[in-house]
């Protein structure tokens, strides 16, 4: 058992503390493998070099002003489309787990039924359904909305289910001392119930925010210029395909890595006073 | 029914009732009365259907069958109503159940504010002579994590009493307790009782029951065997179910 007073890390928790021989054969291990990674990391920039993707007219092009800019106003799009989808998904989420929790069997039952088939649908076939069918009935939509409805929707029956295991996981006598106050079940789930939820499941709320950034992606399928499609524009231009989404992944990978290190930090901010 | 003066009529009465947990009969013909100012001690053994018959009496189970009157008015079965008539019966948890994300002193004006529509000064004024009452006046900005299990059962007592409760209903209050925590709850509760409150109290505890009850009930199978004064029950009980059950908890 760990007594220093430090935190306990999964690894205290799981494994046992090692001892001489076992230390030993971490290092080894370690050791081993970061040669390994080496070795794998130098074969792949070797047969970037073979094929020439390593030539200067590949990577020129990132050092040029218009070229960030261009990437930037993507960028911006993503995270419009994400934000949007994020908070509206969060939204109709609640409401369909309240639904869901709601005593109302018709309700229940319907929001159920909607929650399980956005939950079980591509995100990819709801983005057609805006793009091909809906402008059918004559409604027209923007691209925007063509991108974060769809994605929204996706994420909406997720997010219900996240918040839904939330309540069940809030103690029953929680509900029980504010019924005996006399209050309400809409007061009891508000004041009560939805704020210990919501604690509970902040890094899964958090981590479906992650998948909203990456379902973003498709909005190229919608022509809608998010980080990504302005990418493929760049592509085209330069005909630099390696190193133009090199580059997008990496900005794709340090926001959805500064969104972890947020809902750490939250978490962290409101674990404290979770803790029982 | 000849004319009642007020206080005549029994704050909580239960009148035949019946529950059962599917094939289980955890209530069986139960029929009580407390009166004002009454403190009725409720013990027996483990499944005997203390706590159910306790947790009816404001609903948190309901009833197969019979009546449950709260100052002579049948319990509502839902709605406005119901909550209307828990907010005037004061509930005390094995768990404490303390509002986990809400400091101390929210936890006590919560239900004054939400339910009573009191003003947040007064209710806040209130709550701190009753936190100070019931001796954690100085927690007042902490989260219940932070308190000890016996801090936080007084706590939760005076979240009740924030109230202005009619009658109190304890279920098992010092159970969930480190064995030096037990008796600082149980002077909370003596010194209730004494100021006049009508209590019902789910226990183990037998020295409070012994000191402090006005009536020993003692429930087996989910029937109340046999009632009366403290010192006529545990001194000459009458039924064999309840002279079996005191010799199996003594010799501690």
């Amino acid at each position: 058992m760990s007594t220093h007073g430090k935190p306990m890390s999964i690894r205290d928790a799981l494994y046992e503390a090692p001892g001489p021989r076992t230390r030993r054969r971490m290092i080894i291990g370690t050791v081993l493998s970061l040669a390994a990674v080496a070795v794998g990391i130098a074969l792949i920039v070797r047969q970037f070099y073979v094929t020439g993707q390593l030539a200067p007219r590949y990577w020129t092009f990132l050092g040029q002003a218009t070229t960030w800019r261009y990437l930037f106003q993507g960028f911006r799009g993503t995270l419009a489309v994400a934000l949007t989808a994020g908070v509206l998904s969060l939204i109709l989420g609640l409401v369909l787990m309240l639904g869901r929790t709601s005593g109302i069997k018709p309700l229940s039952v319907a929001c159920r039924v909607v929650t399980d088939f956005f939950r079980g649908v591509p995100s990819l076939l709801l983005i057609y359904f805006f793009f091909l069918v809906v402008p059918q009935y004559g409604i027209k939509l923007s691209s925007f909305w063509m991108i974060t409805l769809p994605v929204m929707l996706a994420a909406s029956g997720v997010l219900a289910e996240v918040l839904r295991a939330g309540v069940n996981a809030v103690p029953r006598g929680q509900v029980e001392a504010a019924m005996s106050l006399g209050m309400r079940p809409a007061r009891i789930m508000f004041k009560i119930v939805l704020p210990q939820a919501i604690r509970f499941v902040i890094p899964s709320l958090i981590s479906q925010l992650v998948v909203v950034v990456k379902d973003t992606t498709v909005a190229y399928v919608v022509s809608y210029p998010d980080l990504m499609q302005n990418a493929r524009v760049l592509i085209t231009n330069y005909d630099a395909l390696v190193s133009m989404y090199f580059t997008v992944a990496v900005v794709y990978i340090l926001l959805n890595f500064a969104i972890n290190k947020l809902s750490a930090v939250i978490a962290e901010r409101l674990g404290v006073k979770i803790i029982r | 029914m000849t004319m009642d003066t007020r206080d005549d009529v029994p704050v909580i009465e239960l009148r035949h009732v019946e529950k059962h947990f599917g094939d289980l009969h955890v209530l069986r013909d139960i029929n009580l009365k407390v009166s004002r100012g009454e403190v009725l001690v409720v013990i027996g053994p483990s499944g005997s259907g203390k706590s159910t018959m306790c947790r009816t009496i404001n609903r948190l189970e309901t009833i197969d069958s019979g009546e449950i009157l709260i100052e002579g008015k049948p319990l509502p079965a839902e709605g406005r109503e119901l909550a209307a008539m828990r907010a005037e019966l004061g509930m005390v948890f094995q768990s404490f159940n303390l509002f986990a994300h809400k400091t101390i002193l929210e936890n006590v004006t919560l239900g004054p504010i939400d339910v009573l529509g009191m003003k947040r000064e007064d209710a806040e004024k209130r709550a701190m002579e009753l936190l100070a009452r019931v001796g954690v006046a100085e927690q007042a900005a902490k989260v219940p994590a932070q308190l000890s299990g016996g801090q936080q059962q007084r706590v939760a007592i005076a979240r009740s009493l924030a109230m202005n409760p009619k009658a109190m209903m304890f279920d098992e209050p010092t159970s969930a307790l480190d064995p030096e925590m037990i008796n600082e709850v149980l002077d909370v509760m003596v010194e209730l009782a004494r100021g006049g409150m009508t209590m019902v109290v789910v226990t183990h505890e037998m020295n409070f029951a012994r000191r402090v009850a006005d009536r020993v009930v003692f429930m087996a199978d989910g029937q109340i065997v046999e009632e009366g004064a403290p010192d006529e029950f545990f001194d000459h009980p009458a039924t064999q179910r309840a002279r079996d059950f005191l010799d199996s908890i003594k010799g501690h």
